[in-house]
């Protein structure tokens, strides 16, 4: 038909009419004017459809390898390297030998142009926690008194001596290529439970030290790209408005938004009618209705300020000092209520006490302790601390000698990480140092192992959580990586 | 331990079979195999009694770093390799190997140092060496050509012979001269491409789609040859020209256009891995980038031949500029492709660094090129494909020989930045830059000199009161005594007291105030007394170093030298004396202190300051830079035993991969520099099998969405086979026949009957080709991220189509969670997507939202996907609320009565096809209801606007038919 008749025809059918159409007239015209490829004798064609490939969801949930004793993971992530020996690993040999040179051949520092000072002492005493009694310092009363919940590492390994190459192993397993993150594994490996929240969430993550690579897919799909919920760089109330970005409609209600997004499906199956049900188009009709669905229920989730005051006040969020890293704690168990398969929380470049070690460290620890404890007595309460893994975790420790007098310098050769909840032992601490705290020495745990560790306990085997990029099966735990055994409870 | 002694004896077991089994294997195959065949209670007893005490004890000392005495105890390799007095395991006597002799204390020399090991762990070594002293490598990965591992000269050499099955694969034999194949439908082969693709279809016994329709036909070529969506004026052109060429006149105004480069350069720009910073840790600029990929552009644009597109990225530098004494700029540009990729630059393992970007290059050199990916051979023989070890450093080796950085060692290292000018001229630069230098720093020194003048006076008489301000201060606290009066009272400064209160505030957390913090009242007195004893003896040291510093730089001033770096305080040395002397401390002067200043000395710097703005104006400017490499010190590579530069094993002189050589003859002898130009005339000598296959086959996928292999960075064993390798070789041949013109190939391509199929399937079709790898129709796609912007910004007027140059400000890199980490936002810009420039740590969430990649690694095909997130753009962006606003405004202003026409005018200018009769009626009452529902709207536009947002967000824009 040449297009001067088709404006001829509607010419007249304009002409024709009296009553203007309502709503409901145009979207059976859209049907019924299809004559024989009208909607309802399409979607009856069942066979059109079945022969098409068919796109999955990528974020639908799976089944994991074997029963998952965590459902989901929240992590909370140290940045700058808080120091191990100050926080969770006493060493006594320090105390004695404050200001002695260090017993041995200082390995790969950060800062090697300088020489390194002598064995400093921390300046914080530790205490006896819980019943279990393990000793935690006076830089974390709160996470002290919650001390029988954690399973303390004391033996973590990684390789980067630089923030930015201890950040990228430590979320992705390589510091030397760009790699998927440890959300997006797992994302991948276990979907989503639910559909109207992203599964993998970055809450103020850090722009720096390999910034989005951080929380990226790299080479997965991009439907497993972490989303972050504003950066480091921004405050609390200049996110809440919106938190992910395009979630919100700032200029219609719900009912015209909905009015809008029936004609756009409606134009969009009467396409999708023409070619042959083609999946991919399927799939983008079905990504509009899941996307009105998250808008609606979405912001939900990030509504903070509608928990209880005693809550709030569980958390910090009365107190300038924690109420940013409260605020991220408590969104944290939030979407973990709500299902969100991997949240991670950032406390931002804070932690690099190359000097004052002091001041930075008692600061640092102020901000995050009570909401930390906060967030694992609201889950222990709430009976989410059973299959929330929580875990606490620096991108390295600091040395046992100091720097510039009164810092201390990058130490990833052995530090302290705990893990809490989601199927670790409870008031245990696995691995050791050597006596200056400087070595890991028992029970390893390199970052690879963390990660195999983590994966386990999501019910995921780390060397079949692989995907094909490139000519090769690709995975977390590039070609090691041993499960903690003894960690699991 | 009953439990434990029967795993040793399993242990025992496994070894003595492998022992027996394979007596010509080295001893770092023999683990390796030992473990790969052993179970997991091998590794924990290593685990668990070996390695903790290896380390506990001995690896301070004897760790790949310090190597004490030669020796490192902290991989398998360094125990193995033992140390300077030699092997540590007697393998024939167990009982005599020098590690136990040591450890046990039987000897002169006794280890560990610090006391001898317990009893248990005594014995635990033992039953260890006893075994062979297997060491699990915890990285461990199984080689499957490692028994075929040969020694030469002592030393393990990782080449092999290839089976004939390498030998005949597929890729690697040469492009093969080939005819069109017959059909028996001769109408439809437009061009010999056809024939190839209907031959197959015929035996097959299936027939290609239909032709598309020419609205289809001319968005498809329109957005497939620049990224744009044809506009209404072209539509009006192609469906009026009736002439059989008319669809030929599209393909060669397309290929005329400037758009064309800007969207073909952004293919090859994924394969580039293409972005403006350096990404992974630090995240600096490139902030000469940009010329590269303007380089790529115009290289499209010109149809700058590919061998030599080739040649240029990778030794652009190296080949002479046209006119001598001049400088080859856009050879030395073109080097960018080298030089722009991501690098871990605070890596403090500098050599480690430096071999992480070698292999970077070498990854994107090998798979851009030759789709190989020669990468994967760097600690072992490729798993998969007949690329030994040292293939790779024979050609790591020629980027190892090779320049990225200015200043490798840097605490941060520094990328190198080529001068695009000759040697004369840019040492005249630096000449001139140093001269303007030295006037502002002349200037600068005078304004401190001023400062510290007031400031020494000042200190003169306060400094020795510190103890009272100190204890007013407390005063303050603790009493609530009111600062003024109190100052007033003790004949003290007042604004320098109050500084002191701010200062001394219990609340401050300092270390170095601790003291001060906890003492009682009764030693306050002393305490305060203390400090300001402290405070006085390091500042008369501070002013002798100063006084120091003077005598030369007024020596300076009057000799017209060159002026001394006027001395820093170190803070770590002295906390509390920084603080209250400098940065803005209670004994600080600052410029904005005026009342410390003779109004000469405030004349004085205003005077400075205004030469100094001056001298800023007169800064010489910068020479124009590339982000390039150049040749550097020539480097002998050697292995490196599974990828550890501490473990040197063959030379590997550089060279092609053996396989491939084997095809084409080895690579033209290096003679001088670092091989990059013999590398670049190797991989472009005409019989290479790989280069115009991969390149015409990239192309072919840009075309048609899949390619003939449709793993387009991997022709190896794990990629796809061809599923037209009689085409993809006819397409080679035609490719170099037509001095490697990418342009004739797009016409070759373009004016098939293939092209213009309609992405329509019929049943039968579907049935039989459900991936389409017979091409039974045109693939179905999702625009990228690029066409959906630009093509947005194109309907809404505007886009800025200006070329070139770079939106970039600034170098280096920013505050760790500065804004500026950020790349800039796409939707407040509108030049086209790529010409945004894209720091590479932090892409812009529009682009990681639709699938752009992450420009890190080689990326010939991107992956396409749908989800919610991204359907909240469309509904919710402000970007398209602005832009459907003006693409609705600017729809014919006509009467009411004319909606139809202007529905029509949304459909022709969006989807770029004329609505139906039953789309016109839909459109029509979807208006009219919205108007209905929503009245309170501003008139006619509102729901115009959503009108179009509905058509730009429909399926019908977001594909390509």
């Amino acid at each position: 038909m040449k297009e001067h008749d088709i404006e001829r025809m509607v010419a007249s059918i304009y002409h024709q009419r009296e009553e203007p159409m309502s709503r409901r007239s145009w979207l059976r015209a859209a049907g019924l004017g299809f004559g024989s490829l009208g909607l309802s004798a399409l979607l009856a064609d069942e066979h059109s459809v079945m022969a098409m490939p068919q796109v999955q969801n990528p974020l639908a949930p799976k089944a994991p390898h074997n029963p998952a004793k965590a459902k989901r993971v929240i992590f909370l992530f140290m940045h700058g390297g808080p120091s191990s020996i100050d926080t969770f690993d006493p060493k006594e040999r320090l105390d004695r030998e404050d200001g002695k040179p260090l017993p041995f051949k200082r390995p790969l520092s950060f800062d090697n142009k300088n020489d390194a000072g002598p064995l400093m002492k921390s300046p914080w005493k530790f205490r006896p926690g819980g019943k279990s009694g393990i000793p935690v310092s006076d830089l974390f009363p709160h996470v002290r008194d919650c001390v029988d919940d954690l399973c303390i590492i004391r033996s973590m390994v990684g390789e980067g001596v630089d923030h930015g190459a201890a950040l990228l192993q430590t979320f992705t397993g390589t510091s030397t290529f760009i790699r998927p993150s440890m959300g997006s594994w797992t994302v991948y490996g276990l979907g989503t439970e639910n559909q109207n929240l992203p599964g993998f969430i970055a809450i103020k993550p850090s722009l720096a030290h390999g910034g989005a690579k951080n929380w990226s897919s790299a080479f997965l799909p991009g439907a497993y790209q972490g989303t972050a919920i504003g950066h480091a760089g921004l405050k609390v109330d200049d996110i809440k408005g919106e938190p992910i970005e395009y979630l919100i409609n700032k200029r219609f209600s719900t009912d015209q938004q909905r009015f809008e997004l029936d004609m756009l499906q409606n134009i969009n199956r009467r396409h999708e009618a023409l070619r042959q049900n083609d999946p991919q188009l399927e799939a983008r009709i079905q990504a509009f209705e899941l996307a009105f669905r998250m808008q609606a229920e979405a912001p939900e989730a990030f509504q903070v300020d509608k928990e209880s005051e005693t809550t709030k006040k569980l958390y910090g969020l009365d107190n300038p000092a924690t109420q940013d890293f409260g605020w991220q704690c408590l969104l944290a168990r939030r979407l973990a209520e709500r299902g969100v398969r991997f949240i991670q929380c950032t406390h931002s470049y804070k932690w690099d006490q190359h000097s004052e070690l002091f001041n930075g460290h008692t600061r640092n620890a102020r901000e995050v302790d009570k909401p930390i404890a906060g967030l694992l007595r609201d889950l222990k309460s709430r009976g989410l601390l059973d299959d929330t893994l929580v875990i606490w975790a620096g991108e390295f420790g600091r040395t046992p000698v100091s720097q510039g007098g009164d810092g201390r310098d990058h130490n990833p050769y052995g530090y302290s990480i705990w893990m809490a909840g989601g199927g670790v032992k409870p008031g245990f601490v696995y691995g050791a140092t050597d006596e200056i705290g400087y070595h890991a020495v028992e029970d390893r745990m390199h970052i690879h192992d963390f990660h195999a560790t983590v994966l386990a306990l999501l019910g995921l085997e780390h060397d079949r959580l692989t995907y094909r990029y490139s000519g090769r099966d690709f995975r977390l735990t590039d070609v090691a990586g041993v499960v903690a055994n003894k960690i699991l409870s | 331990m009953p439990a434990n002694r029967q795993m040793l004896k399993k242990f025992s077991l496994l070894i003595f079979f492998i022992l027996g089994s394979a007596v010509l294997l080295t001893p770092r195959v023999m683990t390796q195999q030992a473990v790969a065949g052993g179970s997991t209670e091998q590794v924990e007893f290593f685990e668990k009694k070996i390695r903790p005490v290896l380390m506990n004890n001995c690896a301070a000392c004897h760790n790949p770093d310090a190597k004490i005495a030669g020796l490192d105890l902290t991989t398998a390799e360094g125990f193995r390799g033992g140390g300077e007095s030699g092997p540590l395991i007697d393998r024939q006597n167990p009982e005599n190997s020098r590690l136990l002799k040591v450890v046990g204390y039987e000897e002169k020399l006794k280890m560990p140092p610090t006391g001898k090991l317990r009893e248990d762990e005594l014995v635990d070594l033992a039953a260890w060496v006893k075994m062979g002293a297997p060491w699990p490598a915890s990285n461990l990965s199984s080689t499957p050509h490692a028994a075929e591992t040969k020694v030469v000269n002592g030393v393990k050499s990782s080449t092999r012979e290839f089976t004939p099955d390498e030998r005949a694969y597929w890729a690697f034999q040469p492009v093969r001269s080939v005819k069109p194949p017959e059909v028996s439908d001769n109408a439809w082969v437009r061009t010999p491409v056809d024939a190839f693709i209907l031959h197959k279809l015929e035996g097959n016994k299936l027939s290609p789609a239909q032709e598309a329709d020419k609205h289809t036909l001319l968005r498809r070529a329109t957005l497939d040859l620049t990224g744009l969506p044809p506009t209404e004026a072209e539509m009006h052109a192609f469906l009026a020209d009736q002439s059989p060429d008319a669809f030929a006149k599209v393909v060669d105004r397309l290929l005329a256009s400037p758009r064309y480069g800007e969207k073909w350069g952004r293919n090859w720009l994924d394969v580039a891995r293409y972005a403006d910073s350096t990404g992974n840790d630090e995240d600096h600029r490139y902030p000469n980038a940009w010329r590269y990929r303007d380089y790529v552009i115009s290289s499209f644009n010109n149809d700058l031949p590919y061998d030599q597109f080739l040649r240029e990225q990778l030794a652009g530098d190296l080949i002479p500029a046209k006119r001598p004494g001049e400088v080859n700029r856009q050879g030395i540009t073109a080097t960018g492709f080298l030089a722009l990729g991501p690098k871990a630059i605070a890596q403090q393992d500098k050599k480690k660094m430096l071999y992480d970007v070698y292999d970077e290059q070498l990854d994107v050199t090998t798979r851009a090129f030759m789709g190989l990916t020669v990468a994967c051979s760097r600690c072992h023989n490729h798993k998969f494909d007949p690329i030994l070890t040292r293939d790779y450093y024979s050609i790591v080796g020629i980027f190892a020989g090779t320049r990225s950085f200015s200043d490798p060692m840097a605490f941060v290292s520094e990328s190198l930045n080529k001068p695009l000018v000759t040697k004369s001229e840019y040492d005249a630069w630096l000449a001139a830059k140093k001269a303007h230098q030295e006037k502002a720093k002349r200037r600068q020194l005078e304004i401190g000199e001023i400062v510290d003048a007031a400031k020494e006076r000042m200190a003169a008489r306060q400094t020795d009161r510190l103890a009272e301000y100190m204890l007013s201060a407390r005063n303050v606290h603790i009493n609530k005594a009111e600062s003024n009066s109190l100052a007033e009272t003790q004949g003290l400064d007042p604004a320098i007291l109050e500084k002191w209160v701010k200062y001394l505030n219990p609340d401050n957390i300092k270390q170095h105030l601790l003291v001060w913090k906890n003492s009682e009242a009764a030693s306050i007195n002393q305490v305060a007394g203390d400090y300001e004893k402290r405070f006085l003896a390091q500042l008369s040291k501070w002013n002798e170093t100063l006084s120091a510093w003077r005598v030369k730089y007024r020596q300076a001033l009057k000799d017209g030298t060159e002026l001394p770096d006027k001395p820093g305080f170190d803070g770590g040395k002295d906390r509390f004396f920084d603080e209250i002397y400098f940065r803005k401390g209670p004994f600080s002067v600052t410029q904005e202190d005026k009342h410390r200043f003779t109004p000469g000395e405030i004349k004085r710097i205003a005077e400075l300051k205004a030469e100094l703005e001056n001298l800023k104006k007169e800064a010489p400017p910068e020479p124009e830079m590339a982000c390039a490499v150049e040749d550097g010190d020539v480097v002998e590579q050697k292995v490196f035993i599974r990828g550890d530069y501490h473990n040197e094993g063959e030379e590997a002189p550089k060279a092609a991969p053996a396989i491939l050589a084997e095809k084409t003859g080895p690579l033209p002898e290096v003679k001088t520099g670092s091989g990059r130009l013999e590398l670049a005339q190797w991989l472009t000598r005409p019989d290479h099998p790989l280069t115009a296959r991969v390149m015409v086959n990239r192309i072919w996928q840009w075309h048609f969405g899949d390619g003939i292999v449709r793993t387009p960075d991997n022709f190896g064993k794990m990629g796809e086979r061809p599923t037209h390798p009689e085409l993809l070789d006819y397409l080679a041949a035609r490719f170099i026949q037509s001095g490697w013109s990418i342009k004739s190939m797009h016409r070759l391509i373009m004016l098939s009957s293939a092209y213009r199929m309609s992405s329509e399937v019929s049943a039968q079709a579907l049935a039989a080709d459900q991936e389409n790898k017979l091409l039974t129709r045109f693939n179905r796609r999702r625009l990228t991220v690029e066409e959906m912007r630009d093509g947005v910004l194109a309907l809404s007027g505007d886009l800025d189509l200006t070329m070139g140059g770079t939106l970039q400000e600034g170098t280096g890199t920013d505050g760790e969670n500065d804004n500026k980490r950020l790349s800039l936002n796409p939707e407040l810009l509108t030049r086209r997507t790529v010409y945004l420039p894209l720091r590479r740590a932090n892409l812009p969430t529009l682009l990681n939202l639709f699938d752009f990649g992450d420009a890190t690694a080689p990326s010939g095909k991107r992956q396409l996907t749908n989800v919610a997130t991204q359907a909240l753009f469309w509904m919710n962006s402000e970007f398209l609320t602005e832009a459907t606003k003006k693409i609705a405004r600017a729809l014919p202003q006509e009467k009411q009565s004319d909606v139809a026409a202007r529905i029509q005018s949304a459909y022709r200018r969006i989807l770029g096809r004329p609505a139906s009769l039953d789309e016109i009626k839909t459109g029509h009452g979807y208006l009219e209801d919205f108007r209905r529902k929503y009245p309170i709207e501003e008139p006619a536009h509102a729901s115009w606007q959503s009108f179009c947002r509905i058509l730009i967000a429909s399926n019908d824009f977001v594909y390509v038919d």
